[in-house]
């Protein structure tokens, strides 16, 4: 076991954590006797994020006597900043990191999140693993009989939940084809990201985007899937029409940061395998189109038509107005109504 | 786009604790436009407050009226029955603006809030005391057909785009916010005096919370003129709301869009028409007083007929002295020269 003094820019599972100052000015040493959580994050990461916040504040009742970092009273807690002191003390420096502390202040699991990679489930999993075998401790000390008692056991399980918060962590999706192919990630992370959970047609992507960007942006450039254009990016054209929980929406003027929680459906999601969607159909057989750089938007929004109540069927008027959002220059509209009445009537 | 913090609140005290705290901190509902202005430079707030997600998408009986929810959609206000049934000018105004897609995302609230359509203020390269207090007006020596009639100042004479803000102030609609205060519709919005960088009359970190309608038991209507047949400002715009005591209207109320920096009350020519039979020389002498006070610029004067003329129409069809050109509540009745190929035409 090393000693706290010698405090290595490495420090080990099994390894004694350093003493040090915690923000809320008590020493880790204090802690001794109960588990303890560290968490390093760059500033930027929002701590009072309700489900940040709900996570940790679990992790506060889990701790019991209030050994933890989450003031339940205010609902403020304080991250550990991975560019300050204490960080470079712990050997994670500009790194999004976790540390689980017995209750003897030995390392039991530690895990790092390198700028631009992702975390895995398996490697939580693998994590969760390593806890339930006996710490390779110096000095002679078994640490919990090998085992985990419940709290522990819980506290990491919850501190696994909250490492995937951080910035910069994995994409899980829940389909095994996204679970398979490598999950294509934008630029590697920067001080400037957040992370950004979007569900695009069923499938969950976690993503590390600057706030700045927009869905249109995010779909085209981080996640590939170009079927949605970009014309105007200015909400005048709706080229980049998508649906957001049902209804077509501007995914140039959504930000996608905006954008967590809904459905969102592009495209991509209309077809099933290589079954075309009624309306996509419709569009080849009236040739409503001729260069194609409006057609998914307007795909997308006669889609949305179809489910709108506040449309008369079949009207080429009403059809005219509620699709006037969707500019075509090679001005294929006759063709783009014919195919549109043609679904809503089938 | 200039960096910015992002937050997601979770209520209206958090939000606006959030940006009352932070210089440079702007709310954000649905975005159409603030962030389209970001996209052009106009607006780079420090940090966007995200109040999409508060609970405030209700719409309620409230002392005879209604009470919208201020995160309530653009699209789900307009297709509200008992809204489009009792405040029809509301419904016509929201349908007739924008798109389906915009309609979605845009709140009640923000809608009111949007800025100016005037194309110097939307470019950096141009002098604008809007965008840049100080730096000027390069509209009122430059191309300003899409600018108003009353109200303008030295420094700006922008006008203000919302089709709903005008439907509001004919209805007598008051916003409700954490303030908390209650602000009446026409107040909302400012002149734009030696201030022109100034839209409303809302604080710093000030949330609206709820747009009220009161109770109205007679017909309201919107007509809207543009340059094209559907998604585009109005040029100019007229809501109306009449009560009728017998064949008599007991009370009119009416405002003008695209004429001004806020929506335009014509209280002298409201003050012609009650207790008053309609006819259509009433409402021709309304007309007229209402643009009596006009001071078009050099590229905008035809307003002043055009909206002379879409005054007289509104008031015919409010009236019933003549039909509109589609149902009460849609986007049919509120446009005129069709809306994207007509309804069957009445007349």
């Amino acid at each position: 076991m090393r000693m706290p003094h010698e405090s290595a820019p490495n420090l080990q599972t099994g390894d004694l954590a350093p003493n040090c100052v915690l923000p809320d000015g008590s020493r880790l040493f204090e802690w001794r006797g109960r588990p303890v959580i560290l968490a390093f994050a760059p500033e930027e990461w929002d701590p009072t994020r309700a489900h940040q916040s709900e996570i940790f504040a679990r992790l506060s009742r889990e701790f019991g006597s209030g050994a933890t970092f989450v003031d339940t009273a205010t609902d403020e807690w304080h991250a550990l900043n991975c560019r300050g002191a204490l960080a470079a003390q712990f050997g994670v420096a500009g790194q999004r990191a976790l540390f689980l502390l017995d209750e003897r202040g030995v390392v039991r699991w530690k895990t790092v999140v390198a700028p631009g990679q992702d975390l895995r489930a398996g490697q939580v999993l693998a994590a969760l693993e390593a806890l339930h075998s006996p710490p390779a401790t110096a000095g002679g000390v078994s640490a919990l009989g090998g085992g985990l008692s419940r709290r522990t056991f819980v506290t990491a399980t919850l501190a696994a939940a909250a490492l995937l918060l951080l910035p910069g962590c994995s994409t899980e999706s829940t389909t095994k084809e996204a679970n398979s192919a490598a999950d294509p990630m934008g630029p590697a992370s920067s001080a400037d990201t957040i992370p950004v959970v979007l569900t695009i047609n069923g499938k969950t992507h976690r993503l590390q985007l600057d706030p700045r960007v927009a869905l249109l942006d995010a779909l085209r450039e981080n996640l590939h899937l170009t079927g949605t254009k970009k014309g105007c990016d200015h909400g005048q054209c709706g080229a980049c029409t998508v649906h957001l929980d049902g209804q077509s929406a501007l995914s140039c003027l959504t930000l996608a940061v905006m954008s967590q929680g809904k459905e969102i459906t592009t495209i991509e999601g209309l077809s099933t395998g290589e079954t075309l969607h009624p309306m996509q159909a419709a569009f080849l057989k009236h040739d409503a189109f001729q260069c194609g750089y409006c057609t998914p938007g307007q795909i997308m929004a006669a889609t949305a038509l179809l489910q709108d109540k506040n449309v008369r069927a079949g009207s080429a008027v009403e059809i005219r107005e509620a699709m006037s959002g969707n500019l075509c220059r090679c001005g294929a509209y006759p063709n783009i109504i014919a195919a549109i009445q043609e679904v809503q009537r089938a | 786009m200039h960096p910015f913090q992002y937050q997601r609140a979770d209520s209206a005290d958090q939000a606006v604790a959030a940006v009352a705290k932070t210089p440079g901190a702007t709310f954000i509902a649905g975005g159409t436009s603030h962030l389209d202005l970001m996209k052009e430079d106009v607006h780079h707030p420090s940090l966007l407050v995200d109040v999409s997600a508060l609970p405030l998408k209700q719409i309620t009986a409230f002392e005879g009226g209604v009470r919208i929810g201020a995160g309530v959609s653009n699209t789900a206000a307009a297709y509200h029955p008992d809204l489009q049934q009792r405040y029809a000018a509301m419904s016509e105004a929201l349908l007739a603006g924008a798109s389906v897609q915009i309609r979605n995302m845009a709140s009640m609230a923000g809608n009111p809030l949007q800025r100016t359509r005037c194309p110097y203020f939307r470019d950096p390269a141009q002098a604008c005391n809007k965008r840049t207090p100080g730096s000027g007006c390069a509209a009122i020596g430059g191309y300003n057909h899409v600018h108003a009639l009353f109200g303008a100042s030295k420094a700006c004479i922008a006008t203000h785009p919302s089709d709903l803000a005008v439907a509001l102030a004919a209805l007598d609609a008051r916003v409700q916010t954490t303030g908390p205060r209650t602000i009446a519709f026409p107040e909302l919005l400012r002149l734009p005096g030696d201030t022109p960088h100034l839209d409303t009359v809302l604080e710093h970190g000030e949330l609206i919370t709820a747009i009220d309608l009161p109770a109205f038991a007679g017909r309201s209507h919107y007509l809207k003129v543009r340059e094209r047949a559907s998604y585009a400002y109005a040029l100019v715009s007229c809501a109306v709301a009449l009560e009728m005591d017998g064949p008599k209207i007991r009370r009119a109320r009416v405002a003008l869009g695209g004429v001004a920096h806020k929506p335009w009350r014509v209280g002298p020519a409201e003050a012609l028409l009650a207790g008053q039979l309609p006819t259509e020389q009433l409402f021709q002498a309304a007309a007229n007083a209402a643009f009596a006070d006009a001071k078009p610029l050099e590229h905008n004067a035809y307003k002043i007929p055009m909206g002379r003329n879409l005054m007289v129409r509104a008031l015919l069809e409010t009236s019933g002295l003549q039909p509109m050109q589609g149902p009460a509540g849609t986007a049919f009745a509120a446009s005129v020269g069709g809306v994207a190929g007509r309804l069957a035409t009445p007349r």
